[in-house]
Order: C-alpha cells, then sequence, then structure tokens
C-alpha cells in the first residue's frame, strides 16, 4: 500500500511539472494556434539562465529565480515578435515550422554555451532529508516545487479570469475578429500569450532543473512530453492542462513503478503517454476540456 | 514526339495533353539527357575521395525520402513529422531479414533490388496503417498524430531484442555482376544504383501527378470537402498518399542499411525526421524539383558548417563546441530565413530563373 502511495505521490509531483509545461504550451496555442515545438527549449533557457545567475553571478536563488522568470518573458515576447509576427495567416506548416527552425535556433545557442552538454546542479538550499508521512516520502525540492507549481497556475487562472489584459486574451481565443472590433491589439495579444508562456516555461524549467539537476537533453526532452498532456486535456484548455499534466505524471509512475520489470517490458513510461495521445487522437481528439472543433473529413 | 514549337515562345498550350507532358520543349528534352548523362559519367573523370562521395550517397538517399515526403505534405498536404520513422521502417525490414537469415545470406547480398522493394513494400503498409487516423484528423492533430508514432517507432527499436536495442545490426556486402563489391567501389556502386532508382523516382512521380489520383491528392489538399463533393474520396487518397510515402521511405531506408552495411536508431530520430520536413519547405513544398533541391542544399550547407567549424575551433578554445552548437544553428536559420523570405522554396528561384532563360530577351 504505501508503495501504492508513494507511486501517487511522485506521480503528483511529475504531473505538476508537466502541468506547468503544459500550461505554457496552451497559453500560446489557445490566443494564436501555434503549437509550439520549442516549448522544451524555452523550458531549458529558462533553467539555464536561472543557474547562471544564481550560481555565477551569485544572487540569492530566490531573486535569481524571479529574474529569470521576467528575462525569459522578454526572451519569449522577441521570438514573437521577431520570428512569429510575420507568419500570422501562413499556412499551418509554416508555422509549425517555424517553430522547429526555433527549436533548432535555441539549440544551437544553447550548445554554443557550456550548459549545452555539461551537467550542473543547483546548489543545495533545502533540508536535504525526505519529509516521511506514514510511508510515504518526498522530498523538499519535490514539495517546494509542487507549491510553486500551485501558486503559479492559480495566479494565470486568476489572470484569466479576472484580470483585463486576461479577459481580452480570451477573447481573442474565442473570436479575432470580434475582439479586434472592439479594439484589442491582437499582435500585442500573441505576444503577450509567448510572454506568459515563456514566464511559466522558465519556473517550470527551474523547478526540474531542481529535482532532476540541470542536462539539456532532460529538459527540452520536456517539450516533446508535453504533446501528451495537452492533447489528452485538449489544446486550448489550461484547466486541461492541469488535469491532463496529473494524469500523465500517476500514468508514467505506475507504467514504470508496476509494468517495467514484467513481462519483459522496459521503459514503458516513455511509451505509455503516446499510445494514448494516438487512442485520444482517434476517439477523441478535442480531448477531456478542449473546444469541439475538429473538422471530420 | 511532335511538340508544338510554339511552347518555346511562352504558355502557349493548344491541347490539355500538350500541358500534360513532361518535357514540353525539344530543348528541355535535350537538355535533362545531357544533364543525366553529365551526372551518370562524372564519377568517370574525376577522382572523388570516399568522403565526399558518401556525401553525394547521402543526398541522394535524402533525395528519395523526401520525394515520398513531398508527396506527402506537398502535395496531399498532410504535415507528418514522422518521416524519419518510415525511413527506419524500410531499414529496420532489412535489418529483421539479417537478424533472421544472417547478414550475408544470399537473398540479402544477391537479391538486393528485390529487398529494396520489399522493403518499400513494408514501408507501404506501415504507412498506410500510420495514415489511418488521418481519415478522422487533420493538420495540426495529423502532425502530433505522426510524432508519436515517431516515439513509438524509436522505443520499440530501443527495447525489443531483435532490434539488438537499437545497437547497429550488420547488413552484408552485396554482389554485383561481376562477383562481391569491393570495399574501394562500395560508394561509388550505391551511388549508380541509388541514381538509378531516383530517375525512376522522379519520372514515377512526374507521371503520378499527372494521372487521376495525382490530381486527387492536389485537390484533397486545397479543399477536401469540395473534392469529396466531386466524387473523390479524400480519406482514402489520404491514406494512399501516406502509404506512397512510406513505399519511398521504405525504399531510403534500406538504402541507408546497405550504404552503411548497418542499421543502428541513431539515423531515425525525430531530428531526422525534423531534416527531411525542412529538406522538403526549402527546396519547395509541393513542387517536383524541390524534393532535389532541398537534400542538396541542406547537405552542402552542412559540409559548409563542418568545414566553418573546423576552422573556427583552431582559433577559439575547445570547451566552445563550437561544431555541435554550429550546426543545429546555421540548420534552424535556414528554415525559418527561407519561411520568412522565400516560403515556396529554392524551386521557386528555378522556376524565375527558367521563365527568365526562356523568355530572354523580354522580361515577360
Amino acid at each position: 500500500m504505501s508503495y501504492f502511495l508513494q507511486l501517487v505521490v511522485s506521480g503528483i509531483v511529475v504531473g505538476s511539472i508537466y502541468a506547468l509545461s503544459a500550461l505554457g504550451f496552451v497559453l500560446i496555442y489557445k490566443s494564436s494556434r501555434v503549437l509550439n515545438i520549442a516549448h522544451g527549449q524555452l523550458i531549458a533557457t529558462g533553467a539555464f539562465i536561472t543557474y547562471a545567475l544564481a550560481v555565477w553571478a551569485g544572487i540569492p536563488i530566490a531573486l535569481a529565480f524571479f529574474l529569470s522568470l521576467i528575462i525569459t518573458f522578454f526572451i519569449a515576447m522577441s521570438v514573437e515578435r521577431v520570428f512569429l509576427r510575420r507568419l500570422i495567416g501562413e499556412p499551418i506548416i509554416s508555422v509549425i515550422m517555424v517553430t522547429i527552425g526555433l527549436m533548432s535556433i535555441l539549440d544551437g545557442l544553447i550548445y554554443l554555451t557550456p550548459f549545452g552538454t555539461l551537467n550542473f546542479s543547483f546548489p543545495e538550499f533545502l533540508p536535504t532529508t525526505p519529509i516521511r508521512l506514514g510511508g510515504v516520502s518526498i522530498s523538499w525540492t519535490q514539495l517546494v516545487g509542487v507549491i510553486i507549481t500551485t501558486i503559479l497556475i492559480g495566479g494565470f487562472s486568476w489572470f484569466f479570469r479576472k484580470s483585463t489584459l486576461g479577459i481580452s486574451m480570451r477573447a481573442v481565443s474565442d473570436d479575432q475578429l470580434a475582439s479586434m472590433s472592439i479594439g484589442i491589439s491582437i499582435p500585442r495579444v500573441f505576444g503577450l500569450a509567448w510572454a506568459a508562456a515563456g514566464f511559466s516555461a522558465a519556473a517550470a524549467g527551474t523547478i526540474i532543473g531542481n529535482i532532476t539537476g540541470l542536462n539539456f537533453e532532460t529538459l527540452q526532452a520536456f517539450g516533446i512530453t508535453v504533446f501528451p498532456v495537452v492533447i489528452l486535456g485538449g489544446l486550448d484548455s489550461i484547466i486541461g492542462a492541469v488535469v491532463a499534466g496529473i494524469i500523465m505524471g500517476l500514468i508514467q509512475q505506475f507504467a514504470a513503478g508496476y509494468l517495467d520489470g514484467h513481462w519483459g517490458l522496459h521503459g514503458t513510461a516513455s511509451l505509455l503517454p503516446y499510445i494514448i495521445l494516438l487512442v485520444i487522437l482517434l476517439f477523441k481528439p478535442h480531448g477531456l476540456f478542449g473546444i469541439h472543433e475538429i473538422e471530420r473529413v | 514526339m511532335a511538340v508544338n514549337r510554339w511552347l518555346a515562345t511562352g504558355n502557349y498550350f493548344t491541347t490539355y495533353k500538350e500541358e500534360q507532358r513532361i518535357f514540353q520543349t525539344n530543348l528541355d528534352r535535350t537538355v535533362f539527357i545531357a544533364f543525366l548523362m553529365v551526372v551518370f559519367t562524372w564519377p568517370l573523370y574525376f577522382e572523388v575521395s570516399s568522403k565526399y562521395m558518401l556525401v553525394v550517397d547521402n543526398i541522394l538517399i535524402a533525395i528519395i525520402a523526401v520525394i515520398g515526403l513531398n508527396l506527402l505534405t506537398g502535395f496531399a498536404g498532410l504535415i507528418s513529422i514522422g518521416h524519419a520513422a518510415f525511413v527506419g521502417v524500410g531499414a529496420y525490414t532489412l535489418a529483421s531479414f539479417s537478424r533472421v537469415l544472417g547478414d550475408s545470406h544470399v537473398l540479402i547480398t544477391h537479391a538486393w533490388p528485390l529487398m529494396l522493394l520489399i522493403s518499400g513494400g513494408i514501408g507501404a503498409v506501415v504507412g498506410a496503417f500510420v495514415g489511418l487516423p488521418a481519415l478522422r484528423l487533420k493538420h495540426l492533430y495529423l502532425a502530433i498524430a505522426t510524432l508519436s508514432f515517431q516515439m513509438i517507432f524509436l522505443w520499440i527499436i530501443n527495447f525489443s531484442t531483435f532490434f539488438n536495442q537499437g545497437q547497429t545490426i550488420f547488413i552484408g556486402r552485396a554482389y554485383w555482376l561481376t562477383g562481391q563489391v569491393a570495399r574501394d567501389d562500395h560508394y561509388l556502386f550505391w551511388y549508380y544504383v541509388m541514381l538509378v532508382i531516383v530517375v525512376m523516382c522522379g519520372f514515377g512521380v512526374r507521371n503520378l501527378i499527372r494521372t487521376r489520383y495525382g490530381r486527387c491528392l492536389v485537390a484533397v489538399r486545397d479543399n477536401d470537402r469540395a473534392a469529396d463533393a466531386m466524387g473523390m474520396h479524400p480519406g482514402l487518397t489520404k491514406v494512399y498518399a501516406f502509404a506512397l510515402a512510406g513505399f519511398f521511405a521504405g525504399v531510403a531506408g534500406a538504402l541507408h542499411a546497405y550504404l552503411f552495411r548497418g542499421v543502428g536508431f541513431e539515423s531515425f530520430t525525430l531530428g531526422h525526421s525534423i531534416t527531411y520536413l525542412a529538406m522538403a519547405i526549402v527546396g519547395g513544398l509541393g513542387t517536383l524539383v524541390g524534393s532535389f533541391f532541398g537534400p542538396t542544399a541542406i547537405y552542402m550547407l552542412d559540409l559548409k558548417v563542418e568545414n566553418v567549424a573546423e576552422y573556427a575551433g583552431t582559433i577559439f578554445s575547445e570547451t566552445m563546441n563550437l561544431a555541435t552548437g554550429l550546426r543545429p544553428l546555421t540548420f534552424g536559420l535556414v528554415i525559418v530565413l527561407f519561411l520568412m523570405f522565400e516560403p515556396r522554396g529554392i524551386a521557386n528561384w528555378w522556376r524565375i530563373s527558367r521563365s527568365y532563360f526562356k523568355l530572354w530577351p523580354f522580361r515577360f
């Protein structure tokens, strides 16, 4: 039983990270219908900036985290301005390919820094002894990660529900023409969506980096793992991203805990999300919470 | 074959049949034949180091794969982010023969044309199967479905003992009429084989586009509902397109396996899928010539970048790992710049320069 609970706890930890990574992805898709394949690179960038500020520049880690969020916010915003702004209204393959090109460019830039090939880990700033609760243990980094994730997701949902800017972003995702006619600047909203995505990506990156260590391959892999999550939750639903993130985390942990090593199976945790993705695409393409807008042939 | 000689002066078709011709003027055909002769004979006149011959071979393999991808993405409008997995299916078909029969079985070494066809066939079957979601999904969702096929394919390769868990599976040396292909002639031999296949593929696709089915593909891309109303079957057309792409990719994969005399998972990753897509876009989506320009341009760029990185490595310190950084950087820049400034790809430059020479001395 405690094994099961342990899996549930670690599933929720992994899942909340997925939720935070998927959040940024969904933000971009929701407002501008762009499939951002470079999201993993944004996550990695955020994590590396935090590390560089905290360790190389010697800034206290909390402040470094905050600064990294701001910097990535502006990086993502300028990415939208430079690369995506020109392609508004272009065919879908161009937009996908531009984010792929972006991924390649960011890859190249990161490989030019020491982060590309070497491994780093954040200095310990939390107690290293894990918390034990009735046979279930959770480390401080994981706990803090989950707490920050919850705060950020809460903040984002407040932002979209209450603030004028958030409401205007929702309006754009609902109907671009109508929102243009009531005076919402669409390019600005797109830029803001990317910026918010960069913000959440930096947070996700730093949290992942704290838990698993800073390795470029691991961090950027989150950009691909995020696909099953967002498809399960529905590409344009923030709630969906959160719920699906946690479901996916649990599924992965259970797969790793119960399936691996039996019946000659290995590494099912990395396979199962994609099988779920295919099944969801075949039977319920809009996901759990997405808007039903799939056009059937 | 009488050719309407007014065509040399511009667009002067008098029958539909004339418009559908592969070579519209005699000059076109002459130039093409001359080009083929150059391509077939240049290795006889120049001594090429095997490093560069390998690059040429790689380009030809990529051309075959990209022809398939261009049919799928350019003509049928179905985005596939899993084309390297299709190529992998071809290569691993050969690899499974090698695992079952031994790497130098007669079938593999002597009957390689048959093996190429079988690999293509298996690729087509897998392609059609992967294309089944296309019956229900469009655009983005389809792209994500092919992406997940890519990930599942890699998982199967990496975790099954039959496929040696992604480690290299050896393929024996091929035989030709004169006996086993010698070590020194290996790249040259496959160059000629691939050249013949590329020419066949090129003519095949050129002919396919002017058949009923080829027009179906384009019609479904442009508007599948209208195509449906005109009596075509959009779903089936899409699945066929996937099967065709799978066939070309399968042949390319088998050639890849023969050329490198082994199959390993590292040639069929997501990065390669993206590279194929980039080649198709840089070359020009929805054009046949684009499938030839794209791979050539990307490989040439790669070579140049490698040289630059080598040179820069002597100036800067070694910790910069320039080579690993510069390649994705330039690759990404090329994709992005092409998409922003020349979305129709190199094929458009080709079209412009052709019409310039055709109409010279007039501007239009």
